[in-house]
């Protein structure tokens, strides 16, 4: 079962970078670079998303595809940015 | 793990070998002449500022693939000391590799300690970028202003521009701008026109040399809220880097004063007799820059330049209709503040920026270094 946090990325991205065309597979490993879904300017958009989103703090370095490629990879990013926050 | 850091001396081949193939669309190596000018304009700016750097993406291998150059701008606003940075080149090498690197880059350089962010020369894809972290298109910085001088010469020199043999149309196009000159004189303002109160002396233009410059800089922009905090030092090395643009033509100074010796502006455009000139930069006195412009449409005209371009500035708009001035857009002129009552001095024309007080005066945009 999709987690909260996952649901929220997925509706996201849909909205965002698949205007709203829910047909789409868009699976949780779909590479969002490999299928042209976002670029350096929607990247900036879904940072900017998380970020205020989720009430985390995204460093430079941790814009790389091994964070943002997929729902998955954002999902568990996101979700070890918050646990990084409930342990500080 | 791929990373920005700040451009560093060692770092100035890659640039300048991007430079080449990204930005001048060439396969010829980069000369000693752009990789010394590299280094001398990103890492000792006129208005160095240790915490304002330009910076670069390196993969992961160590190897640089991306570039943003930072040019520190100290701006004044009522007396309080501002400090600005304007983003100039920024490029990516091997976007399918590194699909985030130019994110980073905008990032990382809007997240430095400057009071604004600007960029005169944003293509789209950049234009969204910065919009998308919250930043502020000015549109009447963004368009480019075309006065047509000769029409005909006009249509030759663009199709010479896009198709190079149809440079042998210009000798053509020079006897068909004389006959429709001819054919316009005591009708309506026509192209090359001159206003009447030009025609009767009010107003006369003399070259000016860097010193002259120096003096009026301030001086005519002192009635912008927001300005550069000119410094001498940094104005003239700014007015040395602008003294050449040779893929424009050769550079013009001139100031324009009344019958008594007052100067009310200054012009500096670069061109050749034949081609379009490229203006970098107008100043004027409140209420005089009818005046100043048609003073320069009118020398350029005597110089045989078919049309002049250049970049818009709110204060010069209202004097600009009725002159026979078209305008377009090329690239967008944009602000990023945490502050929104500066993005209002923006919005409202009362910021002096573009020109000078951008990134036009260096020679990365228009000179060769052969």
């Amino acid at each position: 079962m999709a987690s909260s946090v996952e649901t929220a990325i997925r509706a996201f991205i849909v909205e965002n970078f698949l205007f709203g065309d829910e047909s789409y597979k868009l699976t949780g490993e779909t590479s969002l670079i490999d299928n042209d879904l976002i670029d350096s300017t929607g990247i900036l958009e879904l940072v900017t998303f998380l970020e205020e989103r989720f009430s985390i703090r995204i460093a430079d370095a941790d814009i790389v595809p091994a964070n943002l490629d997929s729902i998955a990879r954002i999902d568990a990013f996101v979700n070890a940015k918050l646990g990084e926050s409930a342990a500080a | 793990m791929s990373e920005i850091r700040p451009f560093a001396a060692a770092d100035i081949p890659k640039v300048a070998d991007m430079f080449q193939r990204i930005l001048r669309k060439t396969d010829r190596p980069a000369t000693p002449s752009l990789k010394a000018y590299l280094g001398e304009l990103f890492l000792d700016p006129p208005d160095f500022d240790p915490d304002i750097v330009s910076l670069v993406h390196v993969r992961a291998d160590g190897s640089v693939s991306g570039f943003l150059g930072a040019l520190p701008m100290p701006m004044e606003l009522n007396g309080m000391r501002l400090r600005a940075a304007v983003c100039g080149t920024m490029m990516v090498d091997g976007h399918a590799e590194d699909p985030f690197a130019g994110a980073r880059l905008l990032r990382a350089f809007l997240a430095g300690p400057q009071d604004l962010s600007l960029t005169e020369t944003a293509n789209d894809v950049s234009t969204a970028m910065w919009r998308k972290m919250r930043a502020t298109v000015l549109p009447d910085y963004s368009l480019e202003w075309l006065r047509v001088i000769r029409p005909a010469g006009f249509a030759a020199a663009l199709a010479a521009s896009r198709f190079g043999a149809a440079a042998m149309l210009a000798p053509l196009a020079r006897p068909l701008d004389a006959f429709l000159h001819r054919q316009g004189k005591g009708t309506e303002p026509q192209w090359s026109h001159v206003a009447p109160e030009n025609q009767n002396g009010a107003f006369s233009d003399t070259e000016a040399d860097a010193e002259r410059l120096l003096e009026l800089f301030p001086a005519l922009t002192a009635n912008f809220p927001m300005r550069p905090q000119w410094q001498a030092e940094t104005l003239r090395a700014r007015i040395a880097h602008a003294t050449r643009k040779a893929n424009y033509g050769d550079g013009i100074r001139r100031v324009v004063s009344t019958r008594d010796g007052r100067a009310i502006g200054l012009f500096i455009y670069y061109g050749n007799k034949g081609g379009i000139g490229r203006v970098v930069q107008i100043l004027a006195a409140p209420g005089q820059e009818g005046a100043v412009i048609d003073r320069m449409i009118d020398h350029a005209a005597r110089r045989g330049l078919v049309a002049l371009r250049g970049r818009v500035q709110p204060a010069l708009l209202d004097a600009m209709m009725g002159r026979r001035i078209g305008f377009l857009h090329a690239s967008s002129s944009i602000v990023h503040t945490r502050d929104p009552a500066l993005i209002d001095l923006f919005r409202s024309g009362k910021a002096f920026f573009n020109g000078f007080a951008g990134e036009s005066w260096a020679r990365l945009i228009g000179d060769r270094f052969d």
